[in-house]
């Protein structure tokens, strides 16, 4: 067992859960102003295709990023028209999404790079580290935190900026507001439409900027269907922690152990990966039904999850 | 429907179902006829924005066309395999418009579908028993086994009332992961593919060509098409159910039990989409293969969606996504197009038909001038 778990694993934990953590930021936002992001996996793939192919274009992985960001913008306002405007269902519309995301850059790897399984671009700079001045020389725990990428440390310092915009600025309030209560905001004069579209554009950003990272800096190149369910992993994650930053965080770096452990026990072959893979899918229909619970006893309903019955 | 929201109609339809049988089939029919509309709308929305990606991708849309349609319906093989690829789609279509007509949204299906295909291909080799017994057997084992994973969803919602999507969103990658790894250790037959033991013979369904894997699961999928659209139609039971999908509140207060319709709906539901998994368990493939599935379960919902959940819609439009399928590995094998080309027109269908348009301006308009929800929806004929 000495071999599974060491400090290699430590630090393949913090870099896995960073795509988990951006876009948990991006739907957690969406969440509290009332919107289920179902299609967060959508911008991500489609961000992680953009970012590698502006960075193959432009050997820049600052523009990249920016690809990608916009990328997950674009499909974010498709998805928000459709929901917000034309009524849309948005599990339906999410899984439409997620499907033309799919296929979309299905076709684009074999139309652009005739490659039908993945495409690794050979110009792309490998993302530089950062050894952080105090927290580095910790022992034990420097060696886990420190000489990550930027972006690394960029999610881990998002969830608190995240949490304060969310719960100490008046914008946060009408958020908050939009997804406890519509009407009551409406009255109130806070334009719903207008929150919701706005955090749902955040969550195409924060997609994107999670698509990026997968592509470009966890593994340098695009491949089918890359995101492997991670937009599904991390709604799981929002669900779990009922919109709060923090725990999300939590629930997103747990889920991430989870991942890392499963590449590790597929590669020394010691126990099937899906038996890990499910983990995130079991805890969160556990989780549904500790809320149905609490919703059908103490009367508390989470919108979008519970009916009252 | 989108004329009807520009010319305004001000005198509110009454829409009760009509008495005589005969009445009610040629209101079925007239609303079938005008609930085409959309769908078509939608389908030619699709084959736009796909001409777009190909000629994106540097062809020519009217020749990756003519591929397309060469490959579906060019000559008796090509008919022989679009066939077989929209059976398996009359199971999910149907599963998931059964469930959407009645206000539930089993889009779990994909996961039920992967669990009736396991257990059918179990039953299919462990049991030894003459073929007459063993299909039916091994048929009932995969229902059996789809009906399980669907109850999930189907119980929760009505004990604790979770949403039924939200729980269905995180079942289906579940089950893939559960079959991959039942398929995959326990339960592998020796070899490199990630597969079962074949069936026994016994349980093979019948096959209808030699040059193909088309089989009577075909005829099944159609009476069950028929059986559903009669169950709907002239039964008690299926107008109640349709009731509580337009309003359950008002379905309850009319004395309808509707925690029982909803588990009743889950659990036909998921049958029918384990129906799907055993058919081509034991008619296509003889055994469970990993990944067989190129998403039957998520084209039941666009299948659903243009079929406007009509039992017999949904065979014409198994039909056109079969038809895809079967031009889409055509069209793979001779252009740069890969067959996720279908998943994008399938797509945009979905996402033009979620979405309400004129029809929801004109909902809005008629619940204004205080025309109740049920009676414009009914009006619509979803």
């Amino acid at each position: 067992m000495n071999q599974i778990f060491d400090l290699e694993l430590a630090r393949a934990v913090i870099r896995i859960s960073v795509p988990l953590i951006f876009a948990g930021l991006g739907g957690l936002l969406s969440f509290n102003a009332g919107v289920l992001n179902i299609a967060m996996d959508g911008f991500m793939l489609v961000a992680a295709f953009a970012a590698i192919w502006m960075a193959n274009l432009t050997g820049n992985l600052i523009l990249g990023i920016l690809a990608a960001m916009v990328a997950g913008v674009a499909l974010a306002t498709l998805f928000g028209y459709f929901n917000l405007r034309f009524k849309a269902n948005i599990f339906i519309a999410g899984i439409a999404i997620n499907l033309l995301a799919s296929a979309l850059t299905a076709l684009l790897l074999v139309g652009i790079y005739n490659q039908q399984g993945s495409f690794v671009p050979e110009n792309i700079p490998t993302i530089p580290t950062i050894s952080l001045p105090i927290i580095g020389g910790i022992p034990g725990i420097g060696a886990i935190v420190d000489g990550h990428d930027p972006l690394t440390y960029l999610a881990y310092l998002a969830v608190p900026i995240t949490a304060f915009i969310l719960f100490r600025t008046r914008w946060g309030l009408h958020v908050r507001a939009a997804g406890e209560n519509a009407e009551a905001a409406e009255v109130v004069g806070v334009n719903v439409f207008w929150i919701r579209m706005q955090t749902i554009w955040l969550s195409g950003a924060f997609c994107g900027i999670a698509g990026a990272y997968l592509s470009l800096v966890y593994v340098g190149s695009f491949s089918r269907d890359m995101t492997a369910d991670r937009g599904l992993i991390a709604l799981a994650a929002i669900f779990f922690a009922r919109g709060k930053p923090y725990v999300m965080l939590i629930v997103a770096v747990l889920f991430g152990a989870s991942q890392a452990l499963a590449i590790r026990l597929q590669l020394q072959d010691q126990l099937p990966s899906q038996l890990l893979q499910v983990i995130p899918y079991a805890i969160t229909i556990l989780a549904l039904i500790v809320v149905g619970i609490r919703a059908k006893y103490f009367h508390t309903t989470v919108r979008g999850i519970t009916f009252g019955s | 429907m989108i004329s009807e929201s520009e010319g305004g109609i001000d005198t509110p339809r009454t829409v009760a179902a009509p008495q005589a049988t005969t009445d009610r089939a040629a209101w079925a029919l007239r609303a079938a006829i005008q609930g085409l509309g959309r769908p078509a709308l939608a389908i030619l929305i699709a084959g736009l924005v796909g001409g777009l990606i190909i000629l994106l991708l540097g062809n020519n849309p009217l020749i990756a066309y003519g591929i397309l349609w060469s490959g579906a319906f060019g000559n008796r093989i090509s008919v022989y395999s679009t066939l077989q690829f929209t059976t398996p789609l009359i199971f999910t279509g149907l599963a998931v418009a059964f469930s959407f007509r009645a206000g539930i949204w089993n889009i779990g299906v994909e996961g039920q579908m992967l669990f009736g295909a396991f257990f059918a291909a179990e039953a299919g080799y462990l049991l030894r028993l003459p073929a007459i017994i063993h299909v039916p057997v091994a048929f009932l084992c995969g229902i059996a086994g789809a009906v399980l994973w669907a109850l999930i969803p189907g119980l929760l919602r009505a004990l604790l009332g979770i949403n039924e999507l939200v729980v269905n969103l995180m079942l289906n990658p579940t089950a893939l992961l559960i079959t991959s790894y039942l398929s995959g250790y326990p339960f592998k037959a020796p070899g490199p593919t990630n597969k079962t033991y074949d069936i026994q013979p016994t349980a093979q369904l019948p096959q209808l060509t030699t040059s193909s894997q088309l089989n009577v699961g075909i005829f099944i999928a159609l009476a069950l098409a028929l059986v559903i659209f009669a169950f709907q139609m002239f039964t008690a039971e299926g107008y109640e159910l349709k009731m509580i999908g337009l309003n359950p509140i008002f379905a309850r207060y009319g004395g309808l039990n509707v925690t029982r319709s909803l588990i009743l709906v889950m659990v036909i539901s998921g049958a029918i989409a384990g129906m799907a998994g055993v058919e081509e368990a034991l008619g296509v493939d003889h055994a469970y293969y990993d990944g067989f599935s190129p998403g039957y379960g998520n084209q039941g919902i666009a299948i659903a969606m243009l079929a406007k959940n009509n039992p017999i819609g949904v065979v014409f439009a198994a039909l056109l996504l079969g038809a895809l399928n079967s031009g889409g590995q055509q069209l793979q094998l001779q252009t740069n197009i890969t067959r996720d080309f279908v998943n994008l027109l399938q797509a945009v269908i979905i996402f033009f038909l979620a979405a309400e348009f004129a029809v929801g301006w004109y909902r809005y308009q008629r619940q204004a001038k205080g025309v109740p929800r049920a009676a414009v929806a009914a009006e619509e004929g979803t």
